[in-house]
């Protein structure tokens, strides 16, 4: 196979670090839940990873870490060889259920890094309106998020993600509360956007069809507590098509991530006693 | 545009108005053509507009008016200030909403015009104890609307504000106040309502001008047209700043004004 992505160019130069992350939620007056077993995992500069597992897993905690919106127990998360200790620049969080300040305009949710990180008013306009331009958002610019379907509302949710320029997009099932055809457009426009401006991304999702379209790798973590199960090369050639998701080889990939994820489902479902 | 697209679009202020006016025209009827009209006992609308034609031209209820106006912006603005910081720092803090929460409910669940009596006595006939009537009146809608505003926050929008890179006041400022101020102005809503019957106990009990004084004198001396005409007043009133506030919703929160529209 030929293929040649961006991240097998790039294989030595590391972005992110997990390394043994554990984290044990202690909510009161309830039995303290692991999370997160000493997860391992890096990557690479410009790769676009996946990870998949059952719900519970942890996906979304390991996102949140990452952010720094949360401190692992034990375990080093490192950013460009960097201890991670708190949200910065380099990071920006695409979240599932969008996260639009539903009192701001479009424009306004899309400055909103912009203007934490203190820009002037005339410059993040202006940044603003490029980002309503490549997200398709024009003439939506002041719009309220309710005036918006699904699909222009992750819109907004990337745009404003992608504005403050940062190194690693963090994508918590973005598409997941979208409709199919809407789901198929914008993985379409992630991988154009990703192509075009290099960054690292790490996207949580519960399909694996999603996964093995859109990444170079896909990370199967275990039933709770979460660990790293399995990590499956996607060896198909980009820039990858919609076609591509009908061939055989598409298929097989599938097989091979669900035959994995399958045994993870049955623990889980064990361990639930369902 | 036909005459029955014209009506669907106006059917609510022209139902509005049909059943207003056709009250007060049934009002006049019955007591001029059925049942005659004891002038002691009860009035009827062409005598309440005789005597509110009467009082604007003589301009007296206009002075009552400023008087009580004066004790209701105070007091209501003390209810402001006093109410908002208290319910935020109790929809933030569970501790002290569990602290405050056994006296407040039971003072916002009881009468308390009932203090009016001891308030005059304590306080005197005059401004400062019909300011404080209202204050007590109005401040416990502030506080719990603000309280429930703060706690209803969204936690996402809060993670997402900290995961670019917001701090704590970027939290209180681009979050939580811009989603508590609906609960606020509807809570405005209320206490208006609660203030006004503050204004009119006050003045009831015990004061020698204001709107309620000048209901309670027209009471004693069974002038019904001129009492009538003074509640009227009070009324117009008091529908003006219900509707102002709804006004001032739309331009503040219009996100929430779509919404509901759906």
């Amino acid at each position: 196979m030929a293929s040649k992505n961006y991240a097998e160019q790039n294989r030595m130069v590391p972005c992110i670090q997990a390394k043994d992350i554990t984290l044990t939620f202690k909510p009161k007056n309830r039995d303290p839940v692991t999370a997160l077993k000493s997860l391992t995992l890096d990557v690479s500069q410009g790769e676009f990873v996946s990870i998949v597992g059952p719900s519970g897993c942890g996906k979304s905690t390991f996102l949140n870490i990452l952010l720094g919106l949360i401190k692992p127990d034990t375990g080093e998360m490192r950013l460009n060889g960097k201890q991670i200790t708190g949200p910065g620049q380099e990071r920006a969080m695409v979240f599932q259920e969008f996260g639009l300040l539903p009192w701001r305009t479009v424009l306004a949710n899309i400055e909103l890094g912009l203007e934490l990180k203190g820009i002037q008013p005339s410059v993040r306009r202006e940044r603003g309106m490029e980002l309503i331009k490549m997200a398709g958002l024009t003439g939506f610019e002041n719009h309220y998020p309710h005036e918006l379907s699904g699909g222009m509302k992750q819109r907004v949710g990337l745009a404003r993600a992608l504005a403050t320029d940062p190194e690693v997009l963090l994508m918590d099932e973005p598409f997941a509360a979208l409709d199919a055809q809407t789901r198929d457009l914008m993985q379409a426009e992630l991988l154009q956007i990703w192509d075009r401006a290099k960054k690292t991304v790490i996207f949580v999702t519960h399909s694996i069809e999603e996964a093995a379209y859109l990444s170079d790798r896909v990370i199967v973590i275990s039933a709770r507590p979460g660990r790293t199960k399995d990590v499956i090369k996607i060896h198909l050639p980009r820039p990858r098509d919609y076609e591509m998701r009908l061939s055989p080889e598409f298929n097989e990939i599938k097989a091979g991530i669900w035959s994995t994820l399958k045994e993870e489902l049955i623990t889980k479902r064990a361990g639930d006693g369902v | 545009m036909g005459f029955k697209e014209k009506y669907y679009e106006y059917q609510r202020p022209i139902l509005g108005m049909v059943s207003v006016v056709g009250l007060v025209i049934l009002w006049e009827l019955v007591f001029t053509y059925l049942i005659p009209l004891n002038p002691f006992f009860f009035t009827k609308p062409s005598l309440i507009a005789a005597a509110f034609t009467e009082h604007i031209i003589r301009g007296s209820l206009w002075s009552d008016l400023v008087i009580s106006s004066r004790a209701f912006i105070s007091g209501f603005s003390l209810a402001i200030i006093v109410g908002i910081p208290i319910g935020a720092v109790m929809g933030w803090r569970r501790r002290v909403e569990y602290t405050l929460d056994p006296f407040l409910t039971a003072l916002y669940a009881s009468p308390l015009v009932a203090l009016a009596p001891l308030l005059i006595v304590v306080l005197g006939v005059g401004l400062v104890a019909k300011v404080v009537l209202v204050f007590l009146l109005s401040v416990f809608p502030f506080i719990f609307n603000t309280a429930a505003g703060v706690r209803a926050t969204d936690r996402l929008l809060i993670n997402v504000v900290r995961s670019f890179g917001g701090r704590e006041k970027d939290l209180y400022l681009k979050v939580i106040f811009p989603s508590t101020l609906p609960y606020i102005v509807a809570g405005a809503r209320i206490a208006i309502g609660r203030g006004i019957v503050g204004i009119l106990v006050g003045e009831f009990y015990a004061a020698s001008e204001g709107i309620g004084f000048a209901i309670s004198r027209f009471g004693d001396t069974y002038m019904l047209p001129e009492m009538f005409s003074a509640i009227l007043v009070l009324m117009i009133v008091a529908v003006a700043l219900t509707e102002g506030l709804r006004k001032l919703e739309v331009v503040l929160a219009p996100w929430r004004v779509g919404q509901e529209a759906r």
